[in-house]
């Protein structure tokens, strides 16, 4: 406790004795004493609120949560009015909201140097497009492999490093507990395909000066299709629909021996699968090469200043600090459960945070989560048409969840195809197919 | 003469006065924004951008297949349940009938599942079909058919049949009931005389005369059908459903999840007004049958 308490002062002294840079990091706001409305379904925004407020007691926050509001966001928008100064949207939704006008630029607030910054490089590419930034980053979606090590334990199942082992594990769990399920990729949910795609080191698409760009049957997307498409075939494992009360319950009860989800899905099987305190842990997804290891995202959400702000310096003020600043990032981690912020200030309050957790019994798992943030080395732009992505995808996995479809891996060029003809329907008609961006 | 027009302009202004709560409701809430989606469905819409487009949407949803498509399962409800329905709460009148006195606790049981929510009993339904927990899975391990998945995408027809007569039959049976309260004894105390069984008065004297209330009420499920949303969309978290498995649920996400406002405000209006053809023309030929038969 003492030592934690040393590390505690010791930040606070270093970062009292650097105001100049932090002065840099934060604009000051001259402007008139002024309200700004967000909304955001991130648990106790309140407490980073209050902190805010403490440095900036011009700018007073008016926090509103309705859950995820995308219906209320898009009629708001297609309404031309009633959207709040700032939106919480998840990355993959954001491009969208870019594309259709919903959001203000803030460079002039927030310069990409800062921003890369504060949040790297990466981070353009959720909450920028050709280099105007609308908003911040807050929470990371980095994969990682949640496991019951009780099962592995009572199966004998290893922790697998590599992908090839990975199939070698669930194979050898099928044998020996055929009636338990060693991994269920989600029916549809696809963020998770995107997300295992963007793991390998590829993208299926990105946008550039303009122009989509598609390329979902690239050789790294066909491997990873072809790699879940081999077990799901042959039986070792199955698609689940996920975010259901059975998909809980195969959590909660173990039937299930491994997740494999964003980081913040930590406090997601805390609050769903009680029962299952101390059989969990975590640990940054198998990679092709271990020692060149990468990771992708699956989830997280930015905060955006919409167009609709009649005060976006104040927004925009606002959404760098409650997503960069120390006091505001601690709050995160406390009381809104997030287990790890993108922004690079996180390792400043790391320490501090990465306490040991009962529910993973016992392992720090802040710090392997921000281990597996930290291993996000690539970015793309995701389409305009999430919703439609999403459906296309699902409605292809049922099919062959219902037999209709016979080699899982075949559903790659079907979906590319769909989603570039609901671009075509959308109006796009800067869609440059079968190649990206570098 | 002039006291009269001011004693009749008087009670004109009186009707309306009771009348304003209604009214200011049904313009605001009903007429208004019916307007508005008459409006809205003649432009085009990206985000907060609009543009006047004409006929252009409705040109386009005639082309739009997944539109016709969503009217598949609505079709299914309007042939087979609305019938069944009808026919089992017809069933069910009569023997509500038989206990006038003390079939209360009946007809109250039978008539609470109206009372719950379409959107909560979804939900309950929904484990009940669910695989890991439903309640039919000890049963389906007696069987021996464990492997047996209940909830699959061809099995939500009859899932939904299930919920919809669950819901609205002891509902509909009460209307029948009351219908059939007021039909004049002395019918069926003739027929019982000319040795007619219960059966046969019920069908051959009381249905014919219960014609009326049936045509309304199959109107109305006609309408529940078209319109049907609550069920649908509660599975839709247990299998995938496609974004236009009913018209109501392809109007919601075009509005919704996709942002296309004013393309689902035509897909709306085309909706209403299919769904008022349809009620004319089973009004215009019940109505004709019935003419044609007074003629006789």
């Amino acid at each position: 406790m003492r030592v934690k308490r040393f590390f505690v002062l010791l930040l606070a002294v270093l970062v009292l004795s650097v105001p100049a840079l932090a002065a840099d990091y934060y604009p000051a706001y001259n402007g008139p004493e002024t309200t700004i409305t967000m909304w955001a379904w991130t648990s106790n925004e309140n407490y980073s609120i209050e902190e805010f407020q403490k440095a900036y007691p011009n700018i007073k926050v008016i926090w509103e949560d309705f859950g995820v509001h995308y219906e209320k966001a898009q009629t708001a928008l297609a309404a031309g009015s009633g959207l709040p100064d700032v939106l919480m949207v998840e990355y993959s939704f954001a491009p969208e909201y870019m594309d259709l006008g919903a959001f203000q630029p803030i460079n002039q607030w927030l310069d990409v140097d800062t921003f890369v910054e504060l949040y790297g490089e990466e981070a353009l590419g959720w909450c920028s497009l050709d280099g105007v930034i609308y908003g911040t980053p807050q929470d990371s979606g980095a994969i990682a492999l949640f496991y019951r090590q009780d099962l592995f334990d009572r199966y004998g199942i290893e922790v697998p490093e590599t992908w090839e082992d990975f199939a070698v594990q669930a194979r050898k769990f099928k044998e020996v507990a055929p009636e338990l399920l060693f991994n269920g990729p989600p029916v549809g949910y696809a963020l998770w395909w995107v997300g295992m795609v963007w793991q390998a080191g590829a993208k299926m698409f990105d946008y550039h000066d303009g122009d989509w760009y598609i390329n979902f049957t690239n050789p790294t997307a066909q491997q990873v299709f072809e790699f879940w498409g081999e077990l799901f075939d042959e039986g070792i494992i199955e698609p689940v629909m996920w975010w259901n009360a059975d998909w809980y319950n195969s959590l909660n009860e173990g039937t299930t021996a491994t997740v494999l989800n964003g980081a913040w899905f930590a406090e997601w099987l805390r609050y769903n699968a009680p029962d299952s305190e101390g059989q969990w842990r975590v640990m940054a997804p198998p990679n092709n090469d271990p020692s060149n290891p990468h990771n992708g995202m699956l989830g997280g959400s930015g905060f955006y200043v919409t167009a609709h702000s009649k005060n976006p310096e104040a927004a925009a003020i606002f959404v760098n600090w409650l997503n960069s600043h120390p006091d505001s990032l601690r709050c995160l981690n406390q009381y809104s459960n997030l287990p790890v912020m993108v922004s690079t200030r996180y390792a400043e309050i790391l320490d501090e945070l990465a306490v040991e957790d009962s529910f993973f019994g016992g392992q720090v798992i802040v710090e392997t989560l921000w281990d597996a943030h930290n291993r996000i080395n690539t970015t793309f732009v995701g389409l305009p048409i999430w919703s439609n992505l999403d459906s296309s995808l699902s409605l292809l996995i049922q099919d062959y969840v219902d037999g209709k479809i016979s080699r899982f891996a075949d559903i790659l060029p079907m979906w590319e195809q769909d989603v570039i003809n609901t671009m075509k329907e959308f109006g796009y008609t800067n869609v440059i197919i079968g190649e990206l961006p570098e | 003469m002039r006291w009269i027009t001011k004693k009749r302009l008087k009670s004109t202004a009186k009707a309306y006065l009771f009348l304003a709560p209604f009214l200011v409701l049904f313009i605001g809430m009903v007429v208004y924004p019916i307007g508005l989606g008459v409006k809205l469905s003649t432009y085009g819409q990206r985000g907060a951008r609009m543009w006047y487009v004409g006929a252009e949407n409705y040109t386009r949803i005639f082309s739009d297949s997944m539109f016709w498509q969503s009217f598949r399962i609505p079709l299914f409800l309007l042939l087979i349940q609305v019938p069944l329905m009808l026919f089992l709460a017809t069933i069910l009148a009569f023997l509500y009938e038989t206990r006038r006195r003390d079939g209360a606790v009946f007809r109250f049981l039978y008539y609470l599942p109206y009372t719950i929510p379409g959107i909560v009993s979804g939900l309950v339904w929904s484990y009940i079909f669910s695989d890991s927990m439903s309640p039919l899975r000890p049963v389906l391990d007696l069987l021996g058919r464990s492997d047996v998945k209940l909830l699959t995408r061809d099995n939500v027809p009859p899932i939904l049949l299930v919920i919809i007569l669950w819901q609205f039959t002891g509902y509909t049976a009460f209307l029948v009931y009351s219908s059939l309260i007021a039909i004049p004894r002395e019918y069926s105390e003739a027929a019982q005389l000319d040795g007619a069984s219960f059966w046969q008065i019920a069908f051959r004297i009381k249905l014919p005369l219960l014609r009326d209330p049936l045509i309304t009420m199959f109107i109305f499920n006609a309408i529940g059908a078209m319109q049907v949303f609550n069920e649908p969309w509660m599975l839709g978290g247990l299998v995938v459903l496609p974004l236009n498995y009913t018209p109501a649920m392809y109007i919601y996400n075009s509005a919704f999840s996709q942002g296309r406002f004013t393309y689902a405000a035509a897909m709306g209006i085309i909706l209403a007004g299919l769904t008022c053809l349809f009620s004319l023309y089973i009004l215009r030929t019940a109505s004709k049958q019935m003419l044609g038969r007074r003629l006789e």
